[in-house]
């Protein structure tokens, strides 16, 4: 069965054995619906019958447009929708990944639970019979990741007060769940063809593929030293070709450029600079942008595990909070890196709050080293067991665990 | 019994984990994506000594048991108790292991509270602010006052926390306890 993602009410099927079900709430931007999806087509690549539940299904009618075999997306804006005559949308030996803390499972345990009076009642201490629940983190190389991995919590309310839900940390070591990678990734990888691939993107904008030009991805929010970075590469003596994401990267690109010409109304992008306001890309075709790019300059945490595997020179946008708690995350992260002081000094100039702090000058770009430290991080996270596999293998054993018990 | 959130809770507090009384050994708060913060906590039953780690919401809620407690002073260590002292010079006795996260802090003298379960010493809880020396650290690095870039440094109990780069071997630091964190220098 292929499934295309559509707003409106899925078709009921039931549950077939150790159906996994994820469940997403679309916050802001595209980063949860991006990590669920590749999660539900990797779980269905591995044999794995998969229900997406979503709150906000559009952006995947741009990002994954065909679907994928053996994932259903249902789509729960309007809340968890009644499964038709009575019938139960999950079996105990299902498996619930609530992503990102959203707590959408514990809905559809309590639509359950009230057709199914007896789940509400259920006597969890006397019965190993639980669905294995996990709550997938998000993405950090803070040590606490390390502690937190696969912990057990009680649910404390509701219909499933008392069930056991485990916390599973994606992460960039052994201690972790680690990250996200497609099976066929490095085949895929060996046989892309950049220049065909950018042959065919580039005429489309008006533009040929040039391989003396240095071609730069800029997928972020609004970064302060935007204006800094676009002056350096206009400035340098390299042809470059600027590929700019659709939404917030365009907008800020945009403002920029706006901003230019208020300061020097006759002011004009250098010969040697070319700016391409790209469409919405689907998974796919941002990976062959990341693989393709000389530089890439990513923001969350979908495009940063993306641009890792690129194995190119990437600068990473962290998402932002309020209280600057994501400047320990980005040092973590560097600091897992070994990345060389010149990709520090960019990623800290380059997250720079624009309202708090005050810019610091943007170093040169080296690419060379970037590049290295890049392969070489790609390198040290290949050895790594996937993300996917991982899930699998601690479901299972969860499983195991309880019908031992 | 009180009402608590995870955040709240503290190394000697003892909560209900269904229907066991448990004692709070250790938490570490953790703040993750978008806001969303975690607290995982050591907890040790009082009637079966079982011992189990767990993460909740920080804004989880728990039914704390309000344990009586007497103002002490901590006055030595002998394994494997630590005996604190109140002003009447009674001993109590506490369990090394539900000492929780005062070890990290504890040093001679220092004042703290002692809580008794049906008539038992079984914890101390401390101020939630302390001032300590920092025993080991980089060098400071004089420029970034930011404090957003953090090194690790080592107070005299070995315990490790994150301070500002321009932060040195020798200064005084206030750390807020129920963190971890570095607060400020003084």
């Amino acid at each position: 069965m292929v499934s295309v993602p559509s707003s409106s009410t899925p078709t009921f099927t039931p549950s077939t054995p150790s159906t996994w079900h994820i469940f997403c709430k679309v916050v802001d931007n595209f980063g949860d619906i991006g990590v669920c999806w590749r999660l539900a087509c990797q779980l269905a690549t591995r044999g794995k019958t998969v229900r997406l539940w979503v709150d906000d299904v559009s952006a995947l009618a741009w990002m994954a447009p065909n679907g994928y075999p053996n994932v259903t997306v249902m789509d729960c804006a309007q809340g968890m929708p009644q499964a038709p005559n009575g019938a139960a949308w999950w079996n105990w030996d299902d498996i619930f990944i609530d992503t990102f803390g959203c707590d959408l499972a514990i809905d559809l345990i309590a639509l359950q639970a009230i057709i199914t009076p007896s789940i509400g009642q259920y006597d969890y201490i006397n019965s190993p019979k639980q669905p294995v629940w996990l709550n997938l983190e998000h993405l950090t190389a803070e040590s606490f990741a390390e502690r937190n991995h696969t912990l057990p919590t009680i649910h404390r309310e509701g219909a499933a007060t008392g069930w056991t839900k485990h916390y599973f940390y994606p992460g960039f070591n052994e201690q972790t769940g680690g990250l996200l990678r497609e099976t066929d990734l490095l085949a895929r990888q060996q046989v892309f063809d950049r220049g065909a691939w950018l042959g065919q993107l580039l005429p489309l904008k008006q533009l040929a593929f040039d391989p003396n030009t240095r071609y730069i991805s800029l997928f972020c929010y609004e970064p302060q030293a935007l204006e800094a970075l676009i002056n350096q590469i206009a400035n340098s003596q390299t042809p470059t070709c600027l590929l700019v994401t659709a939404g917030r990267a365009a907008a800020a690109v945009k403002a920029v450029l706006e901003h230019q010409t208020r300061l020097q109304p006759a002011y004009s992008l250098p010969v040697l600079l070319s700016i391409v306001y790209l469409d919405a890309l689907t998974q796919n075709d941002y990976d062959h942008l990341l693989w393709s790019c000389d530089l890439n300059f990513v923001r969350g945490e979908d495009s940063l595990v993306r641009a890792i595997w690129a194995g190119k020179p990437f600068v990473w946008h962290i998402y932002q909070q309020d209280d600057g708690v994501h400047h320990a995350k980005l040092e973590a992260f560097l600091r897992m890196m070994e990345a060389p002081d010149s990709l520090k000094t960019m990623h800290r100039a380059w997250n720079v709050n624009a309202t708090l702090d005050a810019a610091p000058p943007l170093p040169t770009l080296d690419l060379a080293q970037w590049g290295q430290s890049a392969m070489a991080l790609r390198q040290k996270l290949l050895a790594q067991q996937d993300l996917c596999s991982q899930l699998i293998d601690y479901a299972g054993s969860v499983q195991e665990k309880r019908l031992k018990s | 019994m009180a009402l608590k959130i995870a955040q709240e809770l503290r190394a000697g507090n003892v909560v209900m984990q269904g229907k066991d009384p448990m004692i709070v050994l250790k938490t570490e708060y953790a703040r993750g994506g978008r806001g969303a913060a975690t607290v995982r906590l050591k907890l040790k039953g009082l009637i079966n000594n079982f011992n189990t780690e767990l993460v909740f919401r920080a804004d989880d809620k728990f039914e704390q048991i309000v344990l009586d407690k007497k103002e002490c002073t901590y006055s030595y260590f002998a394994e494997p108790m630590y005996v604190c002292m109140d002003a009447e010079y009674n001993q109590y006795e506490v369990e090394a292991e539900n000492m929780g996260d005062a070890l990290n802090y504890l040093e001679d003298g220092m004042e703290l509270e002692v809580c008794f379960y049906e008539g038992k010493a079984i914890s101390v809880e401390i101020p939630t602010s302390v001032q300590r020396v920092i025993e080991w650290t980089e060098p400071a690095v004089k420029g970034d006052t930011s404090g957003k870039v953090l090194k690790p440094a080592k107070l005299a109990t070995g315990f490790e926390i994150g301070v500002p780069i321009f932060v040195a071997q020798g200064d005084k630091v206030e750390i807020d306890t129920r963190t971890g964190e570095y607060r400020k220098r003084v």
